[in-house]
């Protein structure tokens, strides 16, 4: 599935709406586009959707943020990391049981993350500089079931671009 | 003979302080999962109230899985900087090993399975000898499913303990003759440990704090896909 956002703040703003109808204590969302695309800002947005109240930063120093939420949410960025096997040192299999899950760059760690996910990657037009195309494809059963409720979801984001 | 033994392998923080001849005291706290607020503090009460103090202890005994990793490196962390800081000698223990001893008054096959998350469990299998009960296999990393394909070939009586049995229970009905441990069972007593780090401590079977290293099992050697994503 493909939306569009056309400001950092609608790109929060899908983010807030997955989190607050549609994303459920286990799930694991990918996050994957380059530097300034958008990342961090949509996982502001899931935060929110969340109820988590506090502010959501960058997690790519600390490598893992948890923070408590109506759903607890863990923020995780790879960025730093060079081994797969430094992600299980980090627990990270521990994280997804009971909680939204959140992993930045997640692309590169394909291998150890569960099959079962929602991967969104956003990806930056050349030519419009606060336009970001977004793809978002849904992986494994827990996300068969809600596929159409996914799909209702991202109409409002599915805007003809501006130019 | 003094021994401080704990098991954070699991969700669970157990803690026990046992003598020559008997087991003093024991914490088990399960929930919530905060194993590095509650090690230390349950060490201390247990010695307060027992009237221990540190410099009294012969010897630290402590789980060191297969397990969850955020449980492990607090509790093998925290005893090899007791034992070196005591200078008292360290025992290290597999925690399967506890929950197998537990019931090895049993003639069935006993597998002890821990929950590894992501449909994933930590499992081994015993046999009941005397005095207690005899590893017949690797401890081992599996999908409940393929545990419960390897037991149904082996078409034996089997006894199931553990989170990670409970959990995935309907995985297992289809095995013939299985039974489940109850739920007082579910995690590794540190009282067991007591019990099998005694042992070893008769037999001077201690380990140099370096030379423990916990038992993952989650290994990856690959590398993060950067080529491609330009980092």
């Amino acid at each position: 599935m493909k939306v569009l956002t056309r400001s950092v703040e609608e790109t929060r703003a899908l983010g807030q709406r997955l989190g607050e109808t549609l994303l459920r204590p286990g799930d694991l969302v990918v996050l994957s586009g380059p530097l300034g695309s958008g990342k961090t800002a949509f996982a502001q947005g899931v935060a929110r959707g969340l109820g988590v109240t506090g502010p959501v930063v960058s997690p790519t120093f600390t490598i893992v943020r948890e923070y408590e939420g109506r759903v607890p949410l863990a923020h995780v960025d790879v960025y730093r990391l060079d081994r797969l096997q430094e992600l299980h040192d980090l627990g990270f299999d521990e994280l997804l049981d009971d909680r939204v899950t959140l992993v930045e760059w997640g692309d590169a760690a394909g291998p150890v993350l569960p099959a079962d996910r929602l991967e969104v990657r956003l990806e930056m037009p050349a030519d419009e500089e606060d336009e970001r195309d977004i793809r978002i494809a849904a992986h494994g059963e827990s996300w068969q079931a809600r596929a159409r409720h996914l799909g209702e979801l991202l109409v409002p984001f599915k805007g003809e671009p501006a130019r | 003979m003094l021994l401080l033994c704990f098991d954070t392998a699991t969700p669970q923080v157990g803690v026990a302080l046992g003598s020559d001849d008997e087991i003093l005291g024991r914490i088990q706290l399960a929930r919530p999962q905060h194993h590095a607020e509650h090690l230390a503090p349950a060490i201390h009460y247990l010695c307060e109230k027992l009237d221990v103090t540190l410099d009294q202890l012969s010897a630290i005994g402590v789980g060191i899985g297969p397990g969850l990793f955020t449980g492990l490196r607090v509790g093998v962390t925290t005893a090899k900087v007791m034992a070196q800081a005591l200078r008292i000698p360290l025992i290290a223990v597999p925690s399967l090993d506890l929950l197998a001893f537990e019931v090895r008054y049993t003639d069935r096959l006993v597998v002890p399975v821990l929950d590894a998350r992501r449909g994933e469990v930590f499992y081994s299998t015993y046999r009941q000898v005397p005095g207690g009960v005899q590893r017949l296999s690797d401890y081992e990393i599996a999908t409940a499913d393929d545990l419960a394909g390897e037991l149904s070939a082996k078409g034996e009586e089997v006894l199931l303990l553990g989170d990670g049995a409970l959990r995935y229970r309907e995985r297992f009905y289809d095995l013939d003759r299985m039974e489940f441990g109850p739920q007082s069972l579910c995690y590794p007593s540190p009282s067991a440990l007591v019990e099998l780090a005694r042992a070893k401590f008769f037999r001077e079977d201690f380990c140099q704090p370096r030379q423990v290293h916990p038992l993952y099992l989650r290994l990856s050697d690959a590398e993060l896909n950067w080529a491609r994503l330009g980092r």
